[in-house]
């Protein structure tokens, strides 16, 4: 008899322990916030499309399916260091849940502002899914010190989209072979960038130009970091942690931008996100380097959405190509994790939130969010049937996102790097002002190493070392 | 016990009847020094801290701050910048307010409406108008170069906001808007108050305009100028809005003013005691400047 209850005993436990196990995380994190029924937490997004994900689907979902309610504070990306730095400062514990830049972690759990998120993780299981987190992301934008600190959500990389129905007209092919020796196709090379965008503009500007893409100096950061270190540029000196973004790479690469801009529409110094869009939407451009949304949206998906009403109607669906940008390492260029505020009165129910969110189930839906600008960074989202579907062209898309993820390049992260990044911006803003490129970098590398002498060569180092070691710092 | 409290009575009674003064304005003193004073001791107290974005080291570090503001080039050239533009907005305002002032001293039709027509600007939120001249001044949308483009016969692609040549030539254009109908009120108040039997009186004598202007009109303003001149040389001295919305202080730090470059130490890169520092300096060199100002229009009198 005894054996037979045990047996049955036995045979429950092992039951409840595997019905546990086929929970999915996503549900995990819904049972356990059941508890928390009634009360609210907040998450600070990034302002604009990004939000609307929380406030029109993972928000009122969340809320139908634990009684928690989400306000969603929105913050410009611009400002969302400041706003997380200083809350946290003051102590208000006004904000539960953050998005937080990855390149910006370092500096947000130095300051103590970031809640080691490992014991949660253990327990509420949620280990295994972390691990199908595309490598790129998974391994370099969750831990700061070998401790989990957010969960990567976002894959942000810079993809050159270009107008197949133009590369591949037999005349332009012709003519440009004829000129230049080699086959009009997707440039993999700077110096072909500029010869396949010369080509068309001497061709067809003003109706169209060969190339546009961001200049503003917000981006122009990631332009100069992407391709300084494609074409083989350090940011500094390993041993003495002078910065070395002036030598002749670095001048390169500047020269490269400015002369680019000369087969670009008029004015291009000024265009932003909007304006790199409207063009290439309306047919203005053969080419431009951008984050993933811009190949969704060309293709014409999702932009019956009424959310998406100000995104011009595409003119180019069916006719775009994809590829990596010249070099072949893209610029992951910002991305998001998700993250805990370390003075949020209600951690756990925060993190329940950001598990669920950020689980295999919920991202392989938000991801695919007409409106929101979530781009894929789970393994299953690049394979996954339903999004490749959406539109003609989505496999290649995916295929060139899944080829992105591997080779692309981390944003530079070190101590402070706000710092070193404000003066990159004001020297992007200076190289389209029309001054020296090689005196510009001069003054960056004066003041990068000012920086550095001021926070400390040793604890500087420390932290570039530790970034310059992991795979994606610099291309392979 | 009665007599105790009497005499504890008429003590509090004298007590109020001596500092009945003191007792009046207190309220007013204590609000003072709670939200005028205490900011300002409070910034003094941090300014001789080291508080930044990593460390909040709340003892006493000297000079420190105050030795670095003297290396910071970038500093001083925002505060060249601030000067250039106190230096060419201020008299431009000043000139333009008083042309338009003259303008409407005499009766028209429709005055008073043209009036608050050209008051408008000065509602606006200085982000807003800023923020509305990038758009004026936008090289793709924007009309200014399409206007232009329209006279000269052929498409013009100036970058307003970019380009070192514009940069300054925009920001006092939207600078000018918003603010020359400010002084031109004050102007024209201070014109319509002027006694006009000593203005008849030099017209009977063959005064022409122009001398009736200097020797009675701009004298009997001088005062309310001088006013004008310092609340429009205070606002210029901290501007701010106006060119974050149209440059951010670009290209590089061409167009950085002192204000912007405290909200970038201060509120994007966590210098806190730096930035209490320089605010220091500014109120030093603003108290400097303004009391000289003052002694030189002989206004303190």
């Amino acid at each position: 008899m005894k054996t037979l209850i045990s047996l049955v005993a036995g045979a429950a436990l092992i039951a409840t322990a595997t019905a546990a196990r086929a929970q999915s995380a996503a549900d995990r994190a819904v049972e356990a916030a059941k508890k928390y029924a009634g009360s609210e937490i907040s998450i600070v997004w990034e302002a604009g499309l990004q939000s609307l994900d929380p406030l029109n689907f993972s928000g009122p979902k969340w809320e139908e399916l634990t009684g928690i309610k989400v306000k969603v504070i929105e913050v410009p990306t611009s400002e969302m260091f400041t706003k997380i730095l200083q809350e946290h400062r003051a102590g208000t514990g006004a904000y539960d849940a953050l998005n937080v830049i990855p390149s910006w972690m370092p500096d947000l759990v130095n300051a103590g502002a970031l809640e080691e998120l490992d014991a949660y993780v253990d327990k509420y299981g949620y280990r295994a899914e972390l691990d199908s987190i595309a490598p790129t992301y998974r391994d370099n934008q969750m831990k700061v010190d070998g401790k989990i600190y957010g969960f990567p959500d976002d894959g942000d990389l810079f993809i050159l989209y270009y107008r197949k129905d133009l590369f591949e007209d037999p005349a332009n092919m012709a003519e440009f072979k004829a000129k230049h020796g080699y086959d009009l196709a997707a440039p993999v090379t700077w110096e072909q960038y500029a010869d396949i965008g010369q080509f068309f503009t001497d061709k067809f500007a003003p109706k169209i130009y060969g190339a546009g893409q961001f200049r503003q100096p917000a981006y122009g950061i990631w332009m100069f970091e992407e391709r300084f270190r494609n074409t083989g540029g350090k940011f500094f000196d390993a041993d003495t942690m002078r910065a070395t973004v002036n030598g002749d790479i670095g001048v390169a690469a500047f020269e490269g931008m400015r002369n680019d801009n000369k087969f670009m529409p008029p004015g291009v110094e000024s265009w932003g996100f909007v304006e790199a869009l409207s063009a290439f939407l309306a047919g203005d451009i053969a080419m431009t380097i951008s984050w993933p949304p811009f190949g969704r949206w060309a293709a014409g998906y999702g932009t019956d959405d009424s959310a998406l009403s100000w995104v011009p109607k595409t003119t180019i669906a069916d006719k775009v190509g994809y590829a990596l940008p010249p070099g072949g390492s893209p610029q992951l260029a910002a991305g998001f994790s998700l993250s805990v505020s370390s003075s949020s009165p209600d951690k756990e129910a925060a993190y329940l939130f950001i598990q669920w969110l950020n689980s295999e189930e919920i991202s392989l839906q938000r991801v695919q969010l007409p409106y929101a600008l979530r781009d894929p960074f789970r393994e299953s989202h690049f394979t996954n049937p339903e999004y490749l579907s959406r539109w003609k062209d989505a496999p290649a898309y995916l295929k060139t996102l899944r080829a992105g993820a591997d080779s692309g390049l981390l944003d530079l992260s070190i101590l402070q790097i706000d710092k070193y990044e404000e003066v990159l911006r004001q020297a992007t803003s200076r190289l389209w002002g029309g001054e020296d490129s090689q005196a510009i970098l001069n003054d960056v590398a004066t003041q990068w190493d000012a920086l550095t002498d001021r926070i400390g060569v040793d604890k500087q180092r420390a932290a570039y070392t530790d970034w310059a070691s992991k795979p994606n710092a610099y291309p392979n | 016990m009665s007599t105790l409290a009497n005499d504890s009575g008429s003590r509090m009674n004298r007590f109020a009847d001596r500092n009945f003064k003191y007792l009046v304005i207190a309220p007013a003193v204590l609000i003072l020094l709670l939200f005028g004073i205490f900011p300002l001791v409070y910034t003094l107290l941090v300014s001789f801290q080291n508080i930044n974005m990593m460390e909040t080291d709340t003892s006493f570090s000297g000079l420190l701050q105050y030795r670095q503001l003297f290396s910071d080039i970038r500093l001083w050239e925002s505060l060249g910048h601030t000067l250039l533009i106190v230096a060419i907005a201020l008299p431009i305002e000043l000139i333009a307010g008083l042309m338009m002032a003259l303008l409407f001293l005499d009766r028209m039709p429709g005055r008073q409406i043209f009036v608050a027509l050209l008051v408008l600007p000065t509602m606006i939120a200085p982000i807003v108008a800023g923020a509305t001249w990038r758009l004026l001044f936008d090289n793709r949308f924007g009309p200014i170069n399409q206007v232009l483009g329209w006279i000269t016969g052929e498409p013009q692609a100036i970058l307003w906001t970019i380009r070192p040549e514009y940069v300054y030539p925009a920001i006092f254009i939207a600078e000018v808007w918003q603010w020359t109908p400010f002084m031109f009120l004050i102007l024209l108040a201070a014109m319509s108050n002027v006694d006009t039997s000593l203005t008849e009186a030099a017209e009977i004598d063959g005064a022409s305009r122009l001398r009736i202007f200097f020797k009675i009109m701009l004298p009997a303003i001088w005062s309310v100028m001088t006013i004008a001149l310092l609340i429009r040389g205070l606002d210029l001295f901290r501007i701010f809005d106006v060119i974050w919305a149209l440059t951010q202080g670009g290209p590089g730090t061409k167009t950085e003013t002192i204000s912007i470059y405290a909200y970038i130490q201060g509120f994007r890169q966590f210098e806190t005691s730096y930035t209490a520092a320089m605010a220091f300096l500014v109120i030093f060199l603003l108290t400097i400047a303004v009391m000289f100002a003052l002694k030189r229009m002989e206004f303190v009198r």
